[in-house]
């Protein structure tokens, strides 16, 4: 089993057509290192290249040639490749076959981890910010829907949740209309993101959204935490009791609601 | 540009069938904040819930029924709201009103650029 460490990537350089017994080689190269009980591989279609034979391989316009490059990538422990580097350069035949030495800095688990990596975020109680930020759907950053990019980016930074609703009437900043159509028709409603963890957390998360809202409005209103829990806890727990376990729902209260 | 400060923001729950002088209640109250000139007001509908009345809504999954739980959110200063409150005392017959205190940021382009 491939520990975290030192260990060998391994990278085979073939052309598609090529066959072993008449099966593509890549195939057939997997097939043993599958059997060979190599912790992981990948195959690679190139989109153009040249080999040995100096002959250029690249798809036409209709992307059916069969002659593109394939890289087979693996990476294993330094004796594991050497047993299996002998019967691989026949099957690679008139490919190249690299190695490099590498460092293993997580190996791949194939079960799940007996303890959950806990996020970050996990102990939030009592105390915190709601942030809701209202833009137009039809905002973009680079090449996505500002909304999206928003999600990926909080979810980067371990913000402990964020939920999108998509307003079916609204205005905003710029003091255009914004009417959900019938049937859904795309990219023209009000947007408002509903972020919620502490104070010091979102504000540290601030400069970018200033970074990618360009036009827009950022709420913040103090809320109270009265539940946030994380499922893969009370499956640890399941696991444990054998008993059924609660389903863990997120739950918050806004502290300054008032009637007026 | 960046401007941040402090204002209220006003909830309002009511349902998709209510009305005012025939209009949607929710049409007629977005465009009496464009009147006003209040800064934001985004209006969202809800999959299910229940209000004053205590009638459960729950539109059917093909949206053909329009008793859907409506809210109103919008985003003020405390005077601009204040201006709003009176309106609403006569718009909405049935339904809840919430305010709270927030902070605002908000960013807007120069204005040449926010020309069509």
């Amino acid at each position: 089993m491939l520990q975290a460490g030192k260990a060998v990537k391994v990278s085979i350089y073939l052309s598609d057509g090529a066959t072993h017994h008449g099966i593509p080689v890549y195939s057939s190269i997997l097939d043993f290192l599958f059997f060979r009980g190599v912790a992981g591989a990948t195959a690679m279609k190139g989109i153009a290249g040249f080999g040995a034979d100096h002959h250029m391989h690249s798809s036409g316009f209709v992307e059916i040639s069969d002659r593109l490059p394939i890289k087979i990538e693996f990476i294993e422990t330094r004796e594991k490749v050497d047993a299996i580097l002998g019967k691989l350069e026949e099957l690679a035949g008139t490919g190249l076959i690299e190695m490099e030495d590498v460092t293993v800095a997580k190996p791949a688990q194939n079960t799940k981890p007996k303890f959950p990596i806990s996020p970050a975020h996990l102990k939030i109680e009592g105390k915190a910010q709601m942030m809701r930020i209202y833009l137009s759907e039809e905002d973009r950053w680079k090449d996505k829907p500002l909304h999206e990019a928003l999600v990926a980016a909080l979810r980067a930074n371990d913000i402990a949740g964020v939920t999108v609703y998509r307003g079916i009437l609204g205005y905003g900043a710029h003091r255009r209309l914004h009417k959900d159509k019938p049937l859904h028709s795309p990219h023209h409603g009000s947007i408002m993101l509903s972020v919620i963890d502490t104070e010091e957390k979102l504000r540290a998360f601030l400069p970018l959204v200033e970074q990618m809202v360009e036009e827009g409005l950022v709420v913040f209103s103090g809320v109270d935490i009265i539940k946030y829990a994380y499922r893969a806890l009370e499956v640890d727990r399941l696991d444990v009791d054998g008993q059924q376990a609660q389903p863990a729902l997120g739950n918050c209260s806004e502290q300054t609601e008032a009637l007026p | 540009m960046k401007e941040t400060f402090s204002a209220r923001m006003l909830r309002v729950h009511f349902g998709e069938d209510d009305r005012w002088h025939g209009k949607p209640l929710h049409e007629a109250i977005v465009a009496k904040c464009q009147e006003l000139g209040i800064e934001e007001a985004i209006v969202f509908r809800g999959i299910e819930g229940y209000g004053s009345g205590s009638r459960i809504r729950h539109p059917n999954r093909w949206m053909l029924s329009k008793d859907a739980p409506i809210q109103l959110s919008i985003v003020d200063t405390e005077e601009q709201i204040g201006r709003l409150l009176p309106y609403l005392d006569i718009m909405v017959e049935e339904g809840l009103v919430a305010t709270s205190t927030v902070e605002v940021i908000r960013y807007s382009r120069p204005l040449e650029r926010a020309l069509p």
